[in-house]
């Protein structure tokens, strides 16, 4: 069928094809609503992040509260994000040659690893709030550090198990037929975005704390 | 997809993947020298870029879709990352006093 045909609709083989305009940019309208989705969620972090750099740079008395026990829990995390990015990345290929399979089995393992990103965020956060960080007050300064550190990581720890649910859901689908590799590839765009966002956060956040 | 390209595939991937833990470790390494505030803010935010870049070109695809899709996705990423700073000339007239106000 031409491209006119598809864009003004027509008869094909007998059959009535329905009026459909080509996708923009060659991308699968799933994938393209995306990527606009990812796009404007960094306006999300982006605004996160610098009002975080503003309070920041406009308080005396920012505290400085992360030891270097917190800064390797940071770089381990960091490892076990990147590491199930590489992992997605390879299930999104395998998907995309069609080999369901070594695609089911390679998101399981991105799963887990981003349980366990979790699991060591959230023990983060205990350890932060057992050392008597609130959203309004903290031991060491001013009472605006727990609620802009509890709002950036917060946001991205809230991303990470929004895309863990959604990943469990569409790597079942996928291994049952339900869903394509187009679908498995929108959850690999947004687990990759995830893993950006972070690369990002620690160090405005984390490797900040260390300036002279 | 044949078995030349799907090695280099992965070899690409794992290039990506080095390179990213190499920009962390740097970074790390730079804050460990405790540099001025604003040294450390510009090198951090310009590996982190690095990253992002390799991140989105290779890790996302966006470097084997279609060109007008990567010209439209940059264009619409910088757009949006400009408006967001759209309020710091604001931020900083209200900590040093209105500067801009004549």
């Amino acid at each position: 069928m031409s491209h006119s045909e598809v864009a003004l609709g027509g008869q094909h083989a007998g059959h009535h094809v329905p009026v459909m305009e080509p996708s923009p940019f060659a991308v699968p309208a799933k994938k393209l609503a995306m990527w606009l989705f990812i796009i404007s969620d960094i306006m999300t972090f982006a605004a996160c992040l610098v009002a975080y750099g503003f309070l920041r740079n406009s308080t005396a008395n920012w505290p400085r509260p992360f030891q270097s026990s917190t800064i390797i829990s940071v770089l381990i995390m960091t490892f076990i994000l990147m590491t199930s990015a590489l992992v997605m990345a390879m299930a999104v290929r395998a998907a995309r040659a069609g080999d369901r399979p070594a695609a089911f089995r390679l998101s399981m393992i991105t799963l887990v690893a981003g349980l366990l990103f979790t699991l060591l965020h959230v023990r983060e956060w205990f350890g932060m709030i057992g050392q008597g960080v609130t959203l309004f007050k903290n031991p060491w300064g001013t009472g605006l550090f727990g609620g802009a550190y509890f709002s950036v990581t917060g946001m991205e720890l809230l991303h990470v198990i929004a895309a863990l649910i959604a990943l469990l859901i569409i790597s079942l689908g996928y291994k049952s037929g339900r869903y394509t590799a187009v679908d498995l590839e929108n959850i690999g765009l947004f687990w990759q975005f995830i893993n950006i966002v972070w690369m990002f956060v620690v160090p405005l956040i984390y490797f900040m704390n260390l300036a002279g | 997809m044949s078995a030349a390209e799907q090695q280099d595939g992965l070899g690409k991937y794992i290039g990506v993947y080095i390179g990213m833990l190499v920009i962390t470790g740097i970074e790390l390494l730079i804050a460990s020298r405790h540099p001025s505030g604003g040294v450390l803010l510009a090198s951090m935010l310009i590996l982190a870029f690095l990253g992002a870049i390799l991140g989105i070109l290779y890790f996302m695809h966006l470097a084997t879709e279609n060109r007008t899709a990567i010209v439209a996705f940059t264009l619409f990423t910088v757009f949006v990352l400009a408006a967001t700073t759209y309020g710091w000339t604001d931020s900083f007239r209200i900590l040093f006093g209105a500067p801009f106000a004549k």
